[in-house]
């Protein structure tokens, strides 16, 4: 009984701070809407394009860039705006269609169309060449056709045209083997959502670790235990409220942004048994933090760098997946935060369809980094409080 | 003067007893610096690299132009390693096996499958094709193998288109021929690399970066509460009625958050270029950007203190304020990039304006910072004035 009116006054505690109200609730949604927004989904490259033609040619060059969904294409006016926007990231490259190129084209010479870049984007120029490449095709031919001496461009181009659906394209096949890439399948704000979902959980408990600090240095802890109270009822009740904290925020994101944005959390029984288990860590690391710092202006720097380092390491901010392509190390060193493994169990349920059965091992793991978290916090803790 | 000076000089001197500052204005964001350069390095400085099998069970020209030349050319570059292989079954297995992280190592990014006759049924104008096999784990060498693929094979049509052309208008050269002749036609087309001047940051001087403007705005709080907190501890109407004007103590407080802030600014950026590698650019320009950044953030945390009556209150407020302001200013991902109405919005902040002018300062010169600079240092000049009416009202004992 002690210990739940210790862990409400906890939760009553930190839910009074107006600041904790927005970092806990209205914060995490919104960055949920902004990442999924603006990130979300398949990331399309965007290429400028600047016209200095008005030709045919020029203008069917444009269309077939804009009609493919392996680009997204910005038409510009001015070269400099064009040049300074992929300068600065906003662009991967632009693309210069020169004054006359319908024309040179027609007279059988070369045209040169420029590619602006400044980071090397190989799979961006691979698909334009590509497209060009297809414009090029009859092109090409009447081109042929004219230094062959059989016919001038003109009548080449003709021929050409007419001719080109009745040859058959060269069909290229693409064909998986084993299992596909999980972001593709992720809706917009599936990711962002789990992603702060788990960071924001971690985060929040690390530097609320800070109201346990004040309750040992205003010797509220020891005062407590002066009662009939022993410190394993306070102990207990101190973590309890943590836990509250952990479990009241990761609930209000888990249902918020279901129900805001339709994001897909997997099998709900699932779902909740990673959101129970992930807040005993996140409460977990709160109480050995609570016990080590000294200050709470330490505790709340401290917490910002935990809560923050460890989901930068364990895939909240780049997915895991990006790990495995680009460094296997890497991705190893990123299943020593509990992050990671949060996240394994929820891309199984989300993406293969798991259920709670499934992600069993995954949930055992949590439960050993909760069970140690704890189980040090409260030596510890237990020796700073009786002595 | 003095007096402001030794005003300061107390002030920082608790904070550096009580560590606060040096956890908040060093070690949190040096310390996230660290893990994000260790999990961006590897991204930043990864470079395309990918093994392909190649199945030819045709032998004919179409598919051995694409192992020789196509692949060929990037193999004699260094991005592509080749390898043969026997069998589709096989190409799929190591298809698979490069999937996997923890794998061989003897994996492959994909494989091109040319059957048998694929060469003939190219010449004679037959449907024809050949096939590619990926796992979408591959990553970039997936998506290039397709690309590769695809446009070898609108290269194939255009052939084809030329020689049935020139046939179709009397051209009696033998098939093969034309073939290889259409073939060696230039592209009518061509592209043409212009390369631009890259005024981003890397990834790794990004994070600096932002980890210390980010954090700074939490730094200069600890000179900027000072006055709230004298109040608070009564020592305030002590100081009052010392003989000290009142502009004097105003000026030790700003003076301590002038300090902080520099000091910190500077050691992360030293300590972040030797310890990662971080590239802030000019130091001039630098220092320049520095200054005008830690004027701005002076002038907005001391809004947010002139409107607080508590220390504690300006605490929650101003943590508010700074957490909003970093991210809509980018500083924890591009926002830049996200485009749209955020992308605008984030001049609304110094954050984004003393990012833009690194990046400025990045790939182009001095000249190039002084719209940031100006904008941070209006935002400094027009928020600080408002506050300075608050407090000069406040400095009531």
């Amino acid at each position: 009984m002690k210990v739940l009116v210790i862990a409400a006054t906890n939760l009553r505690r930190f839910l009074r701070d107006r600041s904790n109200i927005f970092f806990v609730f209205v914060f995490p949604i919104l960055l949920i809407l902004v990442l999924g927004a603006s990130f979300g989904g398949t990331v399309v490259p965007r290429l400028g394009v600047l016209s200095h033609d008005s030709g045919e040619l020029a203008v069917d060059l444009t269309q077939r860039l804009d009609a493919s969904s392996d680009i997204r294409i910005t038409t510009f006016d001015d070269r400099p705006a064009m040049v300074r926007a992929v300068e600065r990231g906003e662009l991967e490259a632009g693309l210069v269609i020169p004054a006359g190129f319908d024309a040179t084209i027609r007279a059988g010479d070369i045209a040169d169309l420029e590619f602006v870049e400044s980071t090397g984007d190989a799979a961006m120029r691979t698909t334009v060449e590509s497209i060009v490449t297809q414009q090029a095709t009859v092109l090409r031919a009447a081109h042929y056709a004219t230094s062959e001496g059989v016919a001038g461009f003109a009548d080449g181009l003709t021929t050409a045209v007419a001719l080109e659906p009745h040859i058959p394209e060269v069909a290229v096949t693409v064909s998986t083997s084993g299992e596909t890439f999980a972001l593709a399948r992720l809706g917009q704000f599936d990711s962002s959502a789990q992603t702060q979902l788990l960071l924001f959980m971690f985060l929040t408990s690390a530097t609320a670790s800070a109201a346990l600090i004040q309750t040992r240095r205003y010797g509220v802890a020891h005062r407590m235990i002066s009662t009939p109270t022993t410190a394993r009822t306070v102990l207990v009740g101190e973590g309890l409220g943590r836990y509250a904290v952990a479990l009241v925020q990761g609930t209000f994101i888990m249902a918020g942004t279901w129900l805001l944005f339709g994001v897909d959390w997997g099998d709900p029984v699932g779902a909740v048994a990673v959101l129970v288990v992930f807040a005993l860590v996140g409460s977990g690391a709160a109480m050995l933090m609570g016990a080590l710092f000294h200050n709470d202006q330490q505790a709340s720097g401290l917490g910002v760098l935990l809560g923050l380092g460890l989901a930068a390491l364990g895939g909240c901010m780049v997915p895991l997946q990006v790990f495995k392509w680009i460094s296997p190390g890497l991705y190893r060193v990123a299943h020593i935060t509990p992050h990671a493994w949060a996240m394994e169990a929820f891309d199984h349920m989300v993406l293969d369809n798991a259920g709670l059965v499934g992600i069993l091992p995954y949930l055992a793991i949590l439960l050993g980094y909760a069970v140690v978290l704890y189980g040090v916090a409260s030596w510890r803790l237990r020796r700073v409080l009786t002595h | 003067m003095r007096r402001a000076l030794a005003i300061a000089a107390k002030d920082v001197r608790e904070r550096i007893r009580d560590r606060s500052a040096i956890v908040v204005g060093i070690i949190a964001p040096l310390g996230l610096a660290a893990i994000f350069s260790f999990v961006f390095n590897p991204i930043q400085s990864f470079s395309f690299s990918a093994t392909y099998a190649v199945v030819n069970q045709d032998g004919g020209p179409a598919s051995t132009v694409f192992v020789d030349q196509v692949l060929g050319a990037m193999e004699a570059s260094g991005a592509v390693d080749v390898v043969a292989t026997g069998s589709v079954d096989e190409a799929r297995r190591l298809v698979e096996e490069g999937a996997d992280p923890f794998g061989s190592g003897e994996g492959v990014d994909g494989a091109f499958v040319f059957p048998a006759g694929f060469s003939d049924l190219v010449q004679s104008a037959q449907p024809a094709g050949f096939e590619v096999i990926i796992n979408d784990g591959n990553g970039a060498g997936a998506n290039v193998a397709v690309a590769m693929a695809r446009s070898y094979a609108s290269q194939l049509d255009s052939v084809r288109l030329a020689v049935a052309t020139a046939e179709h208008l009397g051209d009696t050269t033998d098939r093969l021929e034309a073939g290889a002749r259409a073939a060696a036609m230039p592209q009518p087309v061509d592209l043409v690399d212009v390369p631009a001047a890259v005024k981003q940051l890397g990834d790794t001087t990004f994070y600096a970066a932002g980890l210390a403007i980010f954090f700074l705005f939490f730094t200069v709080q600890f000179g900027v509460n000072g006055l709230l907190e004298e109040r608070n501890n009564g020592t305030l109407s002590r100081l009052l009625v010392a003989p000290i004007t009142r502009p004097t103590i105003l000026v030790g407080k700003m003076l301590t958050a002038f300090l902080l802030g520099m000091v910190s600014m500077i050691l992360l950026a030293i300590a972040t270029t030797l310890m990662f590698g971080a590239e802030w650019g000019n130091p001039i320009g630098v220092l320049i950007l520095i200054v005008a950044g830690v004027v701005s953030a002076m002038g907005i945390m001391a809004v947010v203190a002139g409107f607080a009556r508590t220390a504690e209150q300006a605490g929650t407020f101003a943590g508010i304020i700074g957490v909003v302001l970093g991210f809509l200013g980018g500083t924890f991902f591009p926002i830049a990039q996200a485009g749209g109405l955020l992308a605008t919005l984030r001049f609304l902040t110094p954050h984004a304006w003393f990012m833009q002018g690194l990046g400025d300062l990045a790939g182009g010169n001095l000249a190039d910072i002084v719209p940031s600079v100006v904008a941070l240092l209006l935002f400094g000049l027009v928020t600080g004035s408002v506050a300075m009416v608050r407090f000069r009202k406040g400095l009531q004992p």
